[in-house]
């Protein structure tokens, strides 16, 4: 039959992995479990600080992929990335109590990492707290208020007494910094 | 906001972080449904956003979490469940109508005044219970064996797919590479920078099945957000036809293997060109690399 020449999940894209989800393969939901929970996990308890909460968005987020895996498609971007900016709109949404507003298909995401592999992907992670953490204290917190807190830029504005103009700046620059430091 | 006036970046980032208000939110979001540079560079954002939700400090979700999420994945099976097989209503000879239609524990028995009867007639209904007990406990572990190998079937049906794709592409990889009628191109980067080592590319093109397989070495890092994109020039004056984008590896090596094509059609020449991430429709100039 040829399938011991099969390489295990573990070593599969996330593009088969999927394909395998689609079909109700439940091992293949446990290997995308196991290569991107702790992204998840980490960003939603940074938003929430609260375990329990970050655990149900965890699982919001995974019954997600499990129930609708046509939303993923290979060509829109990563699906690590997709799934960490998921997971922080959730929780963001859940500290609000708003109803989700992000549709799987409506979001795009140009990444240029391969976030499966994991040696790829803790490299980027490195690369990318090294340049956030030079940046100017004001953009640095800036974004991090407007990203993990949730904060619009009206109430960044009123709670640091910046301009609101300063405010988009300050959250754009970061963002650009953060990608030039990728391109150099 | 209209469709020619571009949404500022400032303004991407904070509606791809839905930070806006909603008569804001959707104005942009119409606009992006319908501006393709637009939609591009909020893609870009999103790239941007989620390489810096990575920065976040990692914690690893309690060990109970993935058994919940199989738990709940195996309640919301894909698979066609199999019906569960369903008891009769036991109704024994001998009993008046109406006794043991109520359950037991019911207490509906109790209230019955016992009849007379002989060994046989006490016994009788409790080998009907046994046999029913019997009969459900059987039911139940074969409906959960079906169940079981229904999954397993089908994890196996994904992975043979798989394999069976794998192999059908690994063998029209063989069949280009060895066809006589392959037309082999080899790709050289204009002489004007004669700085070593040089970027090629060798294009393997077979007209008739519209097979393409393009290899190329020494290639030179790009941007992020930036891509090649290798281009099928036709003989017959056409437009070029987009052949696959790619990028290479850390050592320059890249690859463009079976890229959706026509069939039929003549190549004059092979090119390619730096493009946006995602490629495009049309080359844009200058075509770095060409050959035919």
């Amino acid at each position: 039959m040829g399938l011991v020449n099969t390489p295990p999940l573990s070593a599969q894209d996330d593009a088969a992995l999927l394909a395998l989800v689609k079909r109700g393969d439940e091992q293949a939901m446990a290997t995308l479990f196991d290569r991107y929970s702790k992204v998840v996990y980490s960003v939603a308890l940074r938003v929430l600080r609260d375990p329990a909460s970050a655990e149900d968005i965890l699982q919001e987020v995974f019954m997600q992929v499990w129930r609708s895996p046509d939303g993923f498609v290979a060509t829109r971007g990563s699906l690590g990335g997709w799934l960490a900016v998921v997971a922080r709109n959730r929780s963001i949404d859940a500290l609000r109590r708003k109803k989700p507003m992000d549709q799987v298909e409506d979001m795009a995401l140009a990444a240029p990492f391969n976030l499966a592999n994991e040696a790829e992907r803790n490299n980027m992670m490195e690369r990318a707290r090294g340049i956030i953490i030079k940046l100017p204290v004001e953009q640095r917190k800036t974004l991090e208020m407007a990203f993990f807190d949730g904060l619009t830029h009206s109430e960044i504005a009123e709670m640091t007494g910046d301009p609101l103009g300063t405010v988009k700046t300050r959250i754009r620059s970061a963002l650009t910094t953060l990608r030039k430091a990728f391109q150099a | 906001m209209s469709a020619t006036r571009h949404i500022e970046r400032e303004d991407l980032a904070l509606f791809a972080m839905q930070l806006l208000p909603k008569d804001e939110h959707a104005l942009i979001a119409a606009h992006v449904a319908q501006c393709a540079e637009c939609g591009q560079a909020l893609a870009e954002v999103q790239g941007d956003l989620a390489v810096y939700a990575h920065t976040v400090d990692m914690h690893s979700p309690p060990a109970q979490a993935k058994e919940r999420l199989m738990k709940q994945v195996a309640r919301e099976k894909k698979t066609v469940p199999v019906e569960r097989v369903a008891t009769p209503p036991l109704e024994f000879v001998g009993r008046s109508e109406g006794t043991y239609r109520t359950g037991l524990g019911s207490g509906a028995y109790l209230a019955e005044e016992e009849p007379k009867r002989n060994w046989a007639a006490k016994v009788f209904p409790w080998v009907g219970w046994a046999v029913a007990a019997a009969v459900a406990v059987v039911a139940g572990n074969l409906y959960h064996e079906r169940d079981a190998l229904l999954s397993r079937m089908t994890a196996q049906a994904g992975r043979l797919d798989q394999v069976s794709a794998d192999a059908a592409a690994a063998k029209q990889v063989m069949e280009a590479m060895t066809d006589p009628a392959a037309k082999h191109v080899t790709l050289t980067k204009a002489p004007s920078t004669p700085t070593p080592p040089v970027p090629q590319g060798r294009a393997t093109y077979v007209a008739e099945k519209g097979t393409l397989i393009f290899l190329a070495s020494n290639m030179e890092p790009l941007q992020p957000y930036k891509t090649y994109e290798l281009w099928l020039i036709p003989a017959d004056g056409r437009d070029p036809i987009p052949a696959g984008t790619f990028h290479p590896d850390e050592r320059g090596n890249a690859s463009v293997i079976l890229p959706p094509l026509p069939k039929g059609i003549e190549a004059k020449a092979f090119g390619v060109t730096v493009e946006d991430e995602g490629g495009s429709q049309t080359p844009t100039m200058p075509i770095i690399m060409a050959g035919n």
